[in-house]
């Protein structure tokens, strides 16, 4: 193995080969950042360009495009409150409250330290274990799934904001939304009322570019328009300190190892991962009342934890030919166009070529590093453009980007609609993330349930025969009894010191 | 005096208003002449069905950086995703008839749902223009499956009926259907899931948590050559070049034909020069030296049929199809 990577470093080390990584990564900064192109877009618009170029400047260039693509959608979600893509949404939660602060620089600069640690370590695990964790990944099927979603869903509590009812309320409308389109087994069309439109679902990427950044557009049109979104004399350049980092560390470690496990699922993307990494930090964090209020940890968590998936998920692409997420189908495609066919023989047959890639992941995280410091000095300042001029300029962003997705104009009618929604939400004080989460995860958990009761003959014993799915089951209600036996305690805790109160008061 | 003016004033205008209509019914049938003539003026839009990564977009991304010499004009990737497929195909079914829009068709949308399902456009609502491959679907085992070739498949369906897990793909899809057509002419029952898509569905039986799948050449034939999956049988008359030592299902004692295709489609009310202008434009892309080669990059080949000629094979194709559905 040191032999094929020492290769790879001599068929990596040339011009053209670092500059097609580094074209790529800020073409894919650049296209990350704008709200509704996707890096699953970009990426699959740039790949028959590639077809004519040599497997050592065309992969390079698109896997720079993926990286730069899913860090930069933190960008937008710190500074104007729109996540770049969907694996930023869960950075919008603490970071444009700290951006609104004054606190931009500090927020960007988290993020991108955390998504370049992420990065890093997920793909040193890449080049070290990829067969393994390959071959244990590939024993997970339906009933595993169906425990993992039931799990993700459990976090609904962890971003619920101030009332855990407003909470589940949201989530359920979001499982219902989720619902609409075609029932993934009998093929019938379920909520549809004859709209061929709705037979495809709903659209998550309108969706959350509605809920986030158009409602958020309306909510700040409700103030005066000339004043900036944060405060000109609040601004504070100082950046973010050794002390503040060394803090951030376990919860960064935390989301790179849930991060790299959900890249490795087939199925599972960076779209999950920033919730999963999000509720994970708060349930373990010294000060989660922060969470959501600005919190460093929150933001920290989200980009650690959606760009750690980035290398896992090309575990199973490169090993199997089974893409993680919908980026990596689009790689599979490019990385065969290439005569590299994914699988076991890969890594015998190109052993140079693939470790030549990995040399050029490493690298790319270094050069995004460079670029992003260099970059943010600028970016912060659009922080304090006022609302009069970033307002408008952000909704032609809503609806370009909207329709971008799949160039339909439905998809700007969801958008609106979403927009509509967030706004009502946000007036009644109930939480967005859940409705986002019920709206990714239910159908996945419907899927996952069904195809389980089909490999059980329709018997729900299948959840607990497997050995796999039956450890997992015990790991998820052993921390919900421990979730429910915490919160009693705590109940019995204030309890008790409200019963102490009138004793003090009347001593 | 006045009366006569003002009757000769009017007819001249008549006269004048006359020769006007007549020159501008002239200039509008020059015009529909020339906009025939000069086909095509601007970029042409190829709707792709499917998400990115799929068959259909690999090879309309091969087909677009190839075409424009042929065309006259680029040809431009527009992915429009939805109802698995059903989007793309109504899209371009309800859009203006002018040549501009092409759809990236293929045999679930344009034969098969139309057929057996309620769907928001007609098989006949859509012209041929040519077809672009041709695949076989291959019947595979998992290496844990209790049966090596296809013969001892169907024994074991026949024995243990039910027990057969097989991995599909979507209601009336590719490999949904190369069961359907399997179990109606062995008269065995096996269980399918779906998994919503290729990909997990190949996942599936390579994890041995399927005992079958069914999937093209270009999808398992890796799989077979490394030794994770075994090779029982191709849905085709005859041997897949790329699969040599694969029987053919009929070699095998069922006559299961399951070959499925990529094509190109406008809307059928196309004028006929503007179709004749594109049926000889992709004939000459799909022949094309440079795009041969791009296509053996991704693991397919071509199997071009001109429009004309394949109307025909399309029709003997959806009664067959008819049949399984019975």
């Amino acid at each position: 193995m040191v032999d094929n990577f020492l290769q790879g470093v001599a068929a990596m080390a040339n011009f053209w080969s670092i500059s097609a990584a580094l074209l790529g990564l800020v073409s894919g900064i650049v296209i990350g950042a704008l709200p509704g192109l996707t890096a699953t877009m970009t990426v699959a618009v740039l790949t028959p360009f590639t077809f004519f170029m040599a497997p050592l400047i065309g992969l390079p260039f698109l896997l720079g495009v993926y990286k730069g693509a899913i860090y930069a959608g933190s960008i937008p979600a710190i500074l104007i409150n729109t996540p770049g893509t969907a694996a930023a949404a869960a950075t919008t939660l603490d970071g444009h409250v700290l951006a609104r602060e004054g606190q931009a620089r500090k927020a960007l600069l988290v993020s991108l330290y955390s998504s370049v640690i992420g990065d890093m370590l997920a793909t040193i695990v890449l080049i070290a274990v990829t067969a393994p964790l390959a071959a244990i990944a590939i024993m997970f099927t339906s009933p595993e799934f169906t425990i993992l979603f039931l799990f993700a869903l459990t976090m609904i509590a962890g971003v619920s904001g101030n009332s855990l009812t407003k909470g589940l309320i949201a989530a359920a409308l979001g499982a219902w939304f989720g619902s609409i389109g075609l029932d993934p087994m009998s093929g019938m069309q379920r909520l549809t009322f004859g709209y061929a439109e709705l037979t495809g679902g709903i659209a998550l990427v309108p969706v959350l570019i509605g809920m986030f950044a158009l409602s958020e557009i309306l909510i700040q049109s409700e103030k005066s328009v000339v004043r900036s979104i944060a405060a000109a004399g609040v601004d504070d350049a100082s950046g973010v300190s050794k002390k503040e980092m060394k803090s951030l560390m376990p919860t960064i470690l935390r989301s790179t190892g849930l991060g790299i496990i959900l890249g490795a699922l087939p199925g599972l993307g960076a779209e999950i991962a920033c919730w999963l990494s999000y509720a994970a930090a708060r349930r373990h964090s010294k000060n989660p009342e922060k969470f959501g209020k600005g919190s460093l940890e929150g933001v920290a968590a989200a980009e650690s934890g959606n760009n750690a998936t980035v290398p896992a998920t090309l575990i199973p692409m490169l090993v199997f030919g089974i893409p993680g997420d919908t980026v990596t189908a689009v790689l599979l495609g490019a990385f065969m166009a290439q005569g590299l066919l994914a699988g076991p023989l890969l890594f015998q047959q190109h052993g140079d070529t693939i470790y030549g890639l990995f040399c050029v992941l490493l690298l790319t995280n270094v050069m995004l590093l460079v670029f992003g410091y260099w970059a943010i000095q600028y970016l912060r300042r659009i922080v304090f453009i006022p609302r009069s001029i970033l307002l408008p300029c952000v909704t032609v962003f809503c609806f370009a980007g909207s329709y971008a997705v799949s160039s339909d104009f439905f998809d700007v009618f969801v958008m609106v609609g979403g927009g509509a929604a967030g706004y009502l939400m946000r007036k009644a004080d109930m939480p967005i993330p859940p409705f986002v989460i019920g709206l990714l995860l239910a159908p996945r958990l419907e899927n996952a349930m069904r195809q389980s009761l089909l490999f059980g003959d329709g018997s729900l014993s299948i959840f607990v025969t497997r050995p796999i799915s039956a450890g997992l089951l015990a790991i998820f209600v052993a921390s919900l009894g421990f979730l429910v036996w915490r919160s009693f305690r705590a109940r019995q805790i204030k309890d008790a010191t409200v019963t102490e109160q009138p004793h003090d008061a009347a001593r | 005096m006045l009366g006569k003016m003002t009757r000769r004033k009017s007819r001249s205008r008549r006269a004048l208003s006359a020769l006007v209509a007549a020159f501008a019914a002239i200039s509008i049938v020059c015009a529909a002449d020339q906009a025939v003539a000069e086909y095509p003026d601007k970029p042409v839009r190829l709707v792709i069905p499917y998400p990115p990564g799929g068959g259909a977009s690999l090879h309309a991304g091969v087909i677009a950086t190839v075409a424009e010499p042929y065309l006259g004009q680029p040809l431009i990737m527009t992915i429009r995703v939805g109802g698995g497929g059903i989007k793309a195909a109504e899209y371009v079914s309800k859009q203006k008839a002018d040549g501009y829009i092409v759809l990236m068709g293929d045999i679930t949308i344009n034969s098969l749902r139309p057929l057996v399902e309620k769907v928001p456009f007609k098989i006949s609502d859509f012209t041929p223009i040519g077809r672009i491959t041709l695949d076989p679907l291959v019947f595979v085992g998992a290496k844990n499956a209790p049966f090596n070739n296809a013969k001892e498949m169907v024994a074991y369906a026949k024995s243990n009926p039910g027990k057969l897990v097989y991995s599909s793909d979507n209601v009336n899809g590719w490999t949904y259907v190369a069961f359907k057509a399997l179990m109606k002419m062995t008269g065995t029952k096996m269980r399918g899931i779906e998994f919503g898509g290729g990909g997990p569905a190949v996942a599936n039986v390579l994890g041995g948590h399927t005992m079958a799948y069914a999937g093209a050449p270009a999808v398992v034939g890796p799989h077979i050559k490394s030794g994770a999956l075994k090779p029982l049988c191709t849905g085709s008359t005859k041997r897949a070049p790329t699969l040599p030592k694969v029987p053919t299902c009929k070699e095998e004692g069922f006559d299961v034909q399951w070959e499925v295709w990529l094509g190109l489609f406008v809307h059928k009310d196309t004028p006929a020069p503007i179709v004749a202008h594109l049926r000889k434009a992709f004939t000459g892309i799909l022949q094309d030296k440079g795009m041969k080669r791009l296509i053996k990059k991704i693991n397919s080949q071509i199997n071009h049929v001109e429009g004309g000629a394949w109307v025909k094979v399309l029709e003997e194709e959806r009664k067959r199809l008819k049949k399984i559905y019975e």
